[in-house]
């Protein structure tokens, strides 16, 4: 029986076998003598026509022809289930081309039910999965999976198009069956993760990891489903999984700033923050300082904001000491032109300030009010109606009231310079609302704040002018010194 | 803290005060630039007290003065004072700036990314303030430190001011100190070190002992293969640069290659350093170690690595020599060409030529020409557009016989390509089409090409097309262009597009030159008068008191802006006996002697009549501030042209309704447009309409009508009070 169906399988031709191994390509081909085909790129190939695909994958002709369907899983009794489970896993290696709809049409849909079928097994989930098997399975996943994407124009042409829509690959009526499949398997309680993480091994996880960069949210939403799976039922990839998702945000924020799922991969993030044992390890802490905080620097924050700040708000709950370092750490990277950005982080703050107890606030109220303070006098009305909203959280105020001392001072400039000349009434009238209230808080204080801030302001004229004077001093006496170094004189 | 051990006593109070400060920074370290900021307030009282009682001669402190600087919330402040570092370190004299400026910049690194870049850059050039080569060690320390920070920018600049500083010292100075530097980077903990270790490795080797190579060596290595992908691109990417400083027996040994990476950003860079590594090595090593490598990369599943490799595959063609070329790189180059990924066959097309200057002909002909055919008719624009910038390259390469037989109907057919850059491509290699099938064959197939171009609906594409018309004149001669493309150049004069009319004169210009001003009388003059005199005659002509007068050279540059054929009329008559050139302005003579310059006045003539005509001036009331705003524009620029009496009538009014607007920034634009024309008026219209206008808008609610209303008035008070 057994045998019939093997020899049911396509044959495919040893050749591109060996032209794989010539290139030392990582898929795992060693270990398996079985002729199946290989669905890589032989680049050799004659026909050029075929060539002009647009899609990234290539297709040796030689084996559209002879694909056959392989018996349903009912026809075979339970002992020949996991030999059929291989036989057909085997057979759905092989990928078409998508990009031409007409073409091989029935293989297509060979493939599809098949891969239904397959599904159909994996979630009835009666039978433990042999070693076999799960090999099977995920030199199918990379097999389909894995691929290079093709080059993203909208980048790269000039940004004039910015609205263009996503690059969607054409095979994935077939991917999206992959990855149900993957899924299914993987949430498996047939599946026994001390075999299978021989063959989910880091590589597996790293070519995994790459797609997030997909560009069909479809995509890397199942991704997404697939990872949070792996990184549960795995326990010593755990650290693998999290290592290589920071060297992708390393790259993002340092080298490239182009990604399309940090979105996604913060949010598997925040389901991992939260399982963190308590206390915090350091390891999670220099995550959170290293990685996520400098996550706010990219200008396309936009896109995962909200991820992020779950993420941050999470460490934050466990461990609330960490708050002030992460204010910190926004006031390091605030924005100095993007004012979208600008709300955003005051939003992130509030956020923040509503769970921060009065140790942490102290600690860092000086260079925040300060940062407030820019905020308040914004030109941008968005900016300076959110900074000013603080003030309607009580908590906050409860904060800035006990502190009010050094607070007021810090903003007072801020408050006076609105009321004088901001162009925007509703700025205006909250900015006023908001005297009021520090007038009505304590009176005394307020007042001296005005008389210093008078006196401040002749004083900041003044120490412009003996600056600007010192530095005269200053060129004058270097004239009087020539440089004498014997390498060439460099004066900027 | 690197330096204590080398302090001297200072003789200066002023250090005192500086190790205070410092003492007192670390004190409160923890706490922000604020604490710091009134601590530092006490500090600098301190100094202040000291200055009075000590030392006469030394008038200033310039650290105390960067000091000051450095602490203020201002980043401007900070920038400002980082970029005069020199200016500092000049008055602080060398020693000084070895022993105090130097030590106090290495701690001054929490500052904003930006000051810090600033202080990489500076500090780069700064060898000759701490006296010169055998001093340039001291500033090692504080660019170290900045070779660690997060920011990208900020490494880099360091890194690169560290070479810079290390190809200057001394060898003895860079074994003891350039070199454990190195290595202390590339054990770096964290992963922006070794980054920045990777790009220092080519300065620090040669100079090296035996011992100390190995282990650079060693650790280069190391590196390569670091747990963190972005060290190994760094290393990957500054290979082909410490390469060339590695001694010949040892190259073959250390190659990144042997340790393939599976992430493509990485592979990518070593494509790079293969082709470096390629012209280090005698062509027979290369063809054992790199060439394998190099075909293995040409395979790459990753499109990007093969897109590289296409780049580099020529270079890789020099360093093995013809026979590896032949058996190894032309079937990779082939396979390149007809990649599936439309980036590698551009990549790929555009070394067409080079590719097939290093075969032989029959190689070509047998190999490549076939590819290049099949690219000409490539789905992908961008393929076709990138062969035909080449492709004419080839026709040397081929020969005569092949060149007619093979290469031109590709050429014809690019020539019709649908695709407006593929045509482009080809007609801006002209010259060299014309050697290889001569005019006859060219023009039949070459006007139809143009006319579409030239009227293609892209302003660019029409703008390129129009650059090439005095190369296409030149090669085409007199004939050919006065029947076929005199008329085209006509219709583009008259272009919407700007730019395009500012192009279609500037070539009017160049053809006149080309084929010389009797040509230029006769051809192009003619043509372009008819419509403007039309104009002329069809306004009521407001102005009358330029004609036989003088005009300054401004206001003729003012009008070229915004008259092409204006632009036209100046650049013909300009070089034309009797115009004036001692700069103050030409000479209008009611007896026109020179033709061109009679042209020009009644051109300008009519170009003024044609923006003084009340339809302009209706735009005023135009619903879109922008419109509006272009007619100030454009009444600022009139307004010296027509002399008082029409600006009082005619324009002023206009500007004045204008001040009403509710619009700020047409307001604001009214002052300026006042500010610049109250000059021109008479005194007692300054007084009665200006003024008060002016004084109207200086009490305006915002702030920027009432800046410019104000400084306008100011120039007003100003003229006043002078005259």
């Amino acid at each position: 029986m057994l045998k019939q169906i093997l020899s049911k399988l396509p044959r495919k031709s040893f050749k591109s076998d060996t032209d794989e191994s010539t290139r030392g390509d990582s898929a795992r081909s060693s270990d398996s003598p079985r002729p199946v085909g290989k669905s890589q790129r032989p680049h050799g190939g004659s026909s050029s026509a075929a060539k002009r695909a647009s899609s990234s994958a290539v297709f040796p002709a030689s084996m559209v022809s002879g694909f056959e369907p392989l018996v349903p899983f009912k026809d075979v009794p339970n002992a020949e289930k996991m030999n059929l489970f291989v036989s057909k896993l085997s057979l759905c290696c092989v990928t078409f081309d998508f990009s031409d709809p007409s073409k091989s049409i029935a293989d297509k849909d060979v493939k599809r039910k098949t891969l239904v079928e397959l599904v159909d097994f994996v979630a009835c989930g009666t039978m433990r999965f042999s070693e076999p098997a799960i090999l099977a399975l995920c030199r199918m996943c990379a097999f389909n999976l894995f691929r290079v994407f093709p080059p993203n124009y909208r980048t790269s042409g000039g940004g004039e198009n910015d609205d263009d829509e996503p690059m969607f690959d054409p095979a994935w009526p077939h991917l999206q069956l992959v990855y149900e499949l993957l899924l299914k398997f993987i949430s498996s309680s047939c599946l026994d993760a001390k075999v299978a993480k021989k063959y989910i091994d880091h590589s597996f996880i790293a070519r995994l990891l790459e797609l997030f960069d997909s560009e069909d949210p479809r995509e890397r939403d199942c991704l997404k489903a697939i990872l949070h799976r792996i990184y549960g039922k795995f326990m010593v990839h755990r650290p693998y999984i999290r290592k290589t998702i920071n060297n992708i945000f390393y790259r993002f924020v340092f080298e490239t700033e182009k990604h399309s799922g940090i979105g996604e991969l913060l949010e598997i993030f925040g389901s991992v923050i939260s399982g963190f044992a308590l206390p915090l390890k350091e390891e999670h802490k220099i995550f959170l300082w290293r990685v996520l905080v400098p996550l706010h620097k990219p200008k396309s924050i936009g896109v995962y904001f909200q991820q992020l700040s779950y993420c941050v708000m999470q460490f934050i709950e466990k461990e609330p000491k960490l708050a002030s370092i992460v204010i910190r750490g926004l006031l390091k990277y605030w924005p100095a032109t993007n004012s979208q950005k600008e709300v955003m982080f005051l939003g992130e703050l509030e956020e923040i300030l509503e769970v921060i107890n009065m140790v942490e606030f102290q600690r860092i109220m000086v260079p925040l009010f300060w940062r407030i303070g820019c905020c308040i006098n914004s030109l941008h009305f968005q900016v300076a109606e959110r900074a000013l909203f603080l003030w309607n959280n009580d908590h906050i105020v409860n904060l800035i009231a006990h502190n009010r001392s050094v607070i007021l001072p810090i903003i007072f400039p801020a408050l006076d310079r609105n009321v004088q000349s901001h162009w925007n009434p509703a700025v205006v009238n909250l900015t006023h609302n908001m005297r009021k209230m520090f007038l009505e808080m304590d009176e005394k204080l307020f007042i001296s704040c005005y008389n210093h801030f008078k006196e401040e302001e002749a004083i900041l004229i003044s120490a412009a002018e003996k600056r600007e004077e010192a530095w005269k001093q200053l060129e004058h006496a270097a004239s009087l010194r020539p440089v004498i170094g014997n390498t060439a004189v460099l004066v900027s | 803290m690197f330096f204590n051990g080398k302090r001297v006593a200072p003789p200066k109070p002023l250090f005192e005060s500086v190790q205070r400060f410092q003492r007192v920074s670390q004190s409160i370290s923890s706490q922000s630039r604020f604490g710091e900021l009134r601590l530092r307030a006490i500090d600098i009282a301190a100094r202040h007290e000291e200055k009075k009682m000590s030392l006469v001669e030394e008038p200033l402190y310039p650290i105390a003065v960067l000091i000051d600087e450095l602490k203020n919330d201002d980043i401007q402040l900070r920038l400002n004072s980082i970029r005069k570092l020199s200016t500092i370190a000049r008055a602080l004299g060398e020693e000084r700036t070895r022993r105090e400026l130097i030590p106090f910049l290495g701690e001054n690194n929490d500052d904003d990314d930006e000051v810090l870049l600033a202080m990489a850059e500076e500090l780069g050039v700064f060898v000759p303030f701490v006296g010169g080569v055998e001093h340039a060690h001291v500033l090692l320390p504080p660019l170290e430190t900045l070779c660690t920070v997060e920011e990208t920018c900020v490494r880099d600049k360091a890194g690169e001011s560290l070479c810079r500083i290390g190809s200057q010292m001394r060898e003895s100075d860079l074994v003891e100190y350039f070199i454990p530097l190195v290595k202390r980077l590339a054990a770096g903990e964290w992963f922006t070190a070794r980054v920045s270790a990777c790009g220092l490795f080519h300065i620090a080797y040669p100079s090296a002992p035996e011992m100390s190579k190995t282990e650079l060596r060693s650790i280069y290595n190391l590196l390569c293969q670091d747990d963190m992908p972005m060290v190994r691109r760094s290393a990957a990417s500054n290979l082909g640069k410490f390469a060339a400083t590695v001694e010949y027996t040892h190259l073959k040994a250390d190659t990144i290659f042997k340790h393939g990476s599976d992430q493509d950003s990485v592979r990518l860079l070593a494509v790079e350093g293969c082709a470096a590594l390629g012209k280090l090595l005698e062509p027979q090593d290369c063809v054992t170690h790199i060439l394998p490598v190099i075909v293995n990369f040409s395979q790459d599943k990753s499109w990007r690595v093969r897109y590289m490799v296409a780049n580099q595959l020529y270079e890789l063609c020099e360093a093995v020599g013809p026979e590896p070329t032949r058996t190894e790189l032309v079937p990779a180059y082939v396979r390149l060409l007809r990649d599936n990924e439309a980036e590698v066959r551009i990549a790929a097309a555009g070394k067409v030529t080079k590719f097939c200057r290093i075969l032989n002909p029959d190689l070509s002909i047998q190999h490549i020409l076939p590819c290049v055919k099949e690219l000409s008719t490539d789905s992908s624009q961008h393929v076709r557009s990138a062969l035909a910038s080449v492709i004419m390259g080839m026709a040397p390469v081929l020969g005569k016989d092949a060149t007619i037989e093979q290469l031109l109907p590709i050429f014809l057919s690019l020539l019709k390509d649908e695709f407006p850059d593929v045509r482009l491509n080809i007609i801006s290699k002209l010259d060299q089409v014309n050697q290889v099938i001569g005019i006859d064959l060219l023009s039949q197939s070459l006007l139809p090409a143009i006319v579409e171009l030239a009227e293609d609906r892209h302003w660019r594409v029409r703008l390129a097309i129009i650059e090439y018309i005095p190369l296409l004149a030149s090669q085409l001669g007199v004939g050919f262009f006065d029947d076929k493309l005199g008329a085209l150049c006509m219709q583009w004069l008259q272009d919407k597009v700007h730019s395009i009319r500012e192009a279609a004169a500037n070539n009017l210009k160049r053809l006149a030159e080309e084929f010389g001003p009797e040509w230029a009388m006769q051809h192009i003059i003619p043509q372009i008068l008819q419509p403007m005199t039309e104009i002329a005659q069809n306004r009521d002509c407001y102005c009358h008191n330029c004609y036989g007068k003088t005009l300054c050279h401004s206001t003729l540059r003012n009008l070229q802006r915004d008259c092409p054929m204006v632009v036209l009329y100046c650049n013909l008559a300009m070089p034309w006996p009797g115009s004036d050139d001692n700069g103050t302005g030409i000479t209008y003579d009611a007896r026109v002697r020179y033709p061109f310059q009679s042209k020009l006045s009644s051109v300008l003539f009519s170009v003024k009549s044609f923006f003084s005509s009340s339809n302009v001036l209706e735009m005023i009331s135009n619903s879109h501030y922008l419109y509006r705003m272009t007619i100030l524009h454009s009444i600022s620029l009139l307004a010296p042209v027509m002399g008082p009496e029409i600006t009082c009538s005619k324009l002023l009014p206009v500007v004045i309704t204008a001040s009403k607007d509710r619009v700020p920034n047409i307001k604001f634009n009214v002052a300026k447009v006042l500010e610049s024309i109250f000059p021109i008026v008479d005194q007692s219209v300054v007084e009665k309409t200006i003024r008060p206008s002016l004084v109207e808008l200086s009490e305006d609610p915002d702030v920027d009508v009432r800046f410019f209303s104000n400084q306008a008035l100011q120039a007003i008070d100003h003229v006043m009070m002078s005259s």
